[in-house]
């Protein structure tokens, strides 16, 4: 045990360049090299290097199918902020970076919170009677997988033959019988981020649940002494306790709406109607194997990464302002 | 915690996991990067004899990657069995693939594609992308077939231009396609309606087909480009070259000529007077089409040849679909009513780089002899490129039967046109058919619309352009 004795934080002295070195014997190069430096060089060469590779690409006018490219400068960024079609693509992935993830962590927190805390206002503290039924219930969406989401969802709103239109012109809405709702520019969008939002909910109320069955069961009780019903509970206990479990699920959440090219694909592979619902891989897919024009794709890609980077930055800075941090510390100490 | 250090060990951690949010992102394209440049060309081999017209080597093999579309790829393996009898000692691969681009582009950029491809489908590599990495075919057509005769002598008029761009034959469409309105003909006969000859007719028909509770036409959201090439093929025939030649080259206010202008002012009259079916831009293609071959909501339907095949099991029994040429806009227009486009489909290509680039040509030469052809139509219901094959009863398809007719009226008043594959520009246009078919814009839209998308490329120096000369 010679090894670890300097480990312990706070208590050694503060680092300096004199910092004792430790004899290089063959267990620790060993180590190093298993748990260090293979992670490291499999992350370099599967992660790093690719996306240097696709930096370099976005700069030329690489077609895909040869191994001839001239470079040609920041052109293809120029082209890509003059590319209507483009912009509307980034426009409909904003979209949906701030619904998609708002109105999952909504509807998962509400069904969260009735499952574990909803239930009767005396005795012990618990969730709603059956909630265990309602849990599974409401993971079956996740279980499935996106793709065959999106197809069943195809087929409900499919104009004439769908259940939808069915259901509604039976409870005698006229008017829809033969809807388009993914062929109407006002609905396409909509439609579609419900679908996301059904097969997510699931799982991030599952996620939520854990994050409050974590929570001391004394302090609701306390809280309900002090008075406060289900709803103040909810908005001034649980959630600041659970913060960072939501920041999480928002930037999951985030990334997953920025790239809803699974969703998209099975929902409306052109891009929807008046391209409500093209997202920017579905451009990125088109250009690069339609149209033969990698760089301007891979370019598109750069964009795609830097946008989420951003999206999680901006969260992190929302939380931190809002005092995330502060706020913690506080409740736990 | 005392962290003086700048970078730590947390921040290598933190700044790998901000890394890895970005791994699927990097990941996607990257992973098909190019790789290094190498040309194995090593087709040499064989001495080149009537029998061995490519000079393909003794026991050697051969790659093929053919599109499983709607004809499937089994042909190709009959083809296959043929030429190993003939090559003995050779083998022939043939494999299946329903995303060409994407499984193919790193072969290409790696410099070992496969012998014989067959570029087709959604998912087919843009021509004038792999124009310069492929063989020339001049050779195949002078090549014998099996049965002795010169290849040339033995295909329908006009195939060698669908696979020509600029000066360069590089493609052999195999399947013989033609471009009509398909309708039922006991529908039809039962209701005393007669197949419309012009625009006039078209709208005539319609109201007939209203009074009867039916619409004219049907339209999915992956097809509503048909309507393009309907509008697009009357036009040419209404016209005549100038049309096709503006059109294929990109022409600035192309979609404004007036013969354009006139098929769009019907399609407008119709789509307002509600001639089609509603919900299409919401509805999947072949859902929509059943609509017409199962439940006949629609009466009509523009469409390949190919549409028999696609329908087969979703067509009302007794249905006897027939073909007929797309109409014109007037009664004297440039071209006759018989007038069709009629293109050869599947293009097959034999790239440069390939290992067997003899063995890919002595394939496409087995397809091409009678026992493969007649395969071919026999059990996909269409003729291939090779005449003659096709008895008159049509292997007892009312289709097939019509495909002959229009093709023998049509003579030598047949055309076809490639601007929309050659620049990919058909995801574009889909979209601003949808709204139109749909009543959300009108005819003028419509003509905006597509002149952008054709001014998009024209203007985009990085797409290279082939342009039509005849």
């Amino acid at each position: 045990m010679t090894a670890t004795h300097d480990v312990a934080p706070g208590a050694g002295p503060k680092r300096s360049g004199t910092r004792r070195r430790r004899p290089l014997t063959f267990d620790r190069v060993s180590f190093m090299v298993v748990f260090l430096g293979l992670p490291l060089a499999i992350f370099v060469i599967f992660v790093i290097s690719p996306f240097v590779q696709a930096l370099y690409y976005s700069l030329t006018d690489w077609s895909g199918f040869s191994s001839g490219m001239n470079f040609v400068g920041f052109d293809n960024y120029v082209k890509l902020f003059h590319d209507d079609i483009f912009l509307r693509a980034v426009r409909n992935n904003v979209e949906l970076a701030i619904v998609v993830p708002l109105v999952t962590i909504v509807l998962s927190l509400t069904l969260a919170t009735l499952v574990t805390v909803g239930g009767s206002g005396t005795g012990t503290v618990r969730g709603l009677r059956n909630s265990g039924f309602y849990r599974i219930v409401s993971f079956f969406p996740y279980v499935i997988p996106a793709i065959v989401i999106g197809l069943i969802w195809a087929q409900v709103f499919t104009p004439g033959s769908g259940i939808l239109d069915a259901v509604l012109s039976k409870i005698g809405l006229s008017g829809f019988a033969n809807y388009a709702w993914l062929g109407d520019a006002r609905t396409a969008m909509p439609a579609s981020m419900f679908v996301m939002i059904w097969g997510g909910v699931g799982f991030y109320m599952v996620l939520f649940i854990a994050a409050i069955r974590g929570i001391d069961p004394e302090v609701f009780e306390a809280a309900r002494i002090d008075g406060a019903g289900r709803f103040r509970t909810a908005i001034f206990l649980t959630i600041p306790l659970i913060r960072d479990n939501v920041q999480t699920a928002y930037i999951y959440l985030g990334i997953a709406a920025l790239d809803a090219f699974v969703y998209m694909q099975a929902l409306n592979p052109g891009g929807g109607p008046q391209n409500t619902t093209l997202v920017m891989p579905q451009q990125l897919f088109t250009t690069a194997f339609t149209k033969g024009q990698f760089g301007y794709s891979t370019a598109m890609g750069v964009i795609l990464a830097a946008v989420t980077m951003l999206f999680a930055l901006l969260v992190f800075l929302v939380n931190r302002l809002t005092g995330g941090s502060d706020r913690k510390v506080k409740v736990r100490r | 915690m005392s962290e003086t250090s700048k970078f730590g060990r947390r921040s290598l951690l933190k700044g790998s996991l901000a890394a890895a949010a970005v791994l699927p992102l990097s990941g996607t394209l990257a992973s098909c990067a190019s790789s290094g440049n190498s040309n194995s060309n090593s087709s040499s081999g064989g001495t080149k004899s009537d029998s061995n017209p490519f000079g393909m080597a003794d026991k050697s093999t051969v790659d093929a990657v053919i599109f499983n579309g709607g004809y499937g790829y089994d042909y190709v393996s009959f083809a296959a069995n043929i030429a190993q009898q003939k090559q003995s000692g050779s083998t022939f691969k043939v494999a299946p693939s329903t995303q060409i681009a994407q499984q193919l582009q790193p072969r290409f950029v790696g410099g070992n594609p496969p012998d014989l491809i067959d570029n087709s489908g959604a998912n087919q590599i843009g021509f004038n992308t792999i124009l310069d990495q492929l063989e020339t075919l001049d050779d195949v057509f002078e090549a014998k077939n099996y049965e002795g005769t010169k290849i040339a002598d033995t295909l329908y008029a006009g195939v060698k231009a669908p696979g020509t761009f600029g000066d360069k034959f590089v493609a052999i469409n195999y399947v013989l396609t033609l471009y009509g309105l398909w309708y039922s003909d006991s529908l039809f006969k039962a209701n005393g309606w007669e197949p419309p000859k012009t625009y006039e007719d078209l709208l005539a028909l319609g109201a007939k087909a209203k009074a009867k509770g039916k619409y004219l036409f049907v339209w999915g959201k992956e097809a509503a480009t048909y309507y393009q090439t309907l509008a697009v093929d009357s036009a040419i025939k209404e016209g005549g070259d100038p049309v096709r030649l503006s059109l294929g080259n990109l022409e600035a206010d192309c979609w404004s000529k007036p013969e354009i202008q006139g098929v769009f002012k019907a399609m407008e009259t119709m789509v307002k007077s509600g001639y089609f079916v509603p919900g299409g831009a919401g509805t999947q293609f072949t859902a929509a089409q059943a609509k017409w071959s199962n439940d006949q909501q629609a009466i009509l339907y523009p469409s390949g040849s190919w549409i028999e095949n696609e329908m087969k099991k979703a067509t009302k029994a007794g249905f006897d679909m027939k073909g007929i040429p797309e109409p014109t806009l007037t009664a004297n227009s440039k071209l006759p009513y018989a007038a069709l486009r009629s293109a050869a489909g599947e293009p097959y290509i034999v790239p440069s780089k390939g290992k067997n680039v003899a063995g890919g040509k002595e394939l496409l030469r087995a397809m091409l002899s009678k026992d493969a052809a007649t395969n071919f139509s026999k059990t996909r219901l269409a003729p291939t490129i090779v005449k003659g094959l096709v008895p008159a009863d049509g292997f007892g398809s009312t289709a097939l039967q019509s495909q002959t007719q229009m093709l023998d009226a049509a003579g030598t008043d047949v055309f076809d046109y490639q601007f929309v594959n050659l620049y990919g520009t058909n995801p574009d246009q889909l979209v601003v058919w949808n709204s139109f078919l749909s009543g959300q814009t009108d005819a003028a839209g419509l003509t905006k619309g597509l002149q952008q998308i054709t001014d998009k490329v024209r203007n985009d120096s990085s797409v290279k352009k082939i342009p039509v000369t005849k």
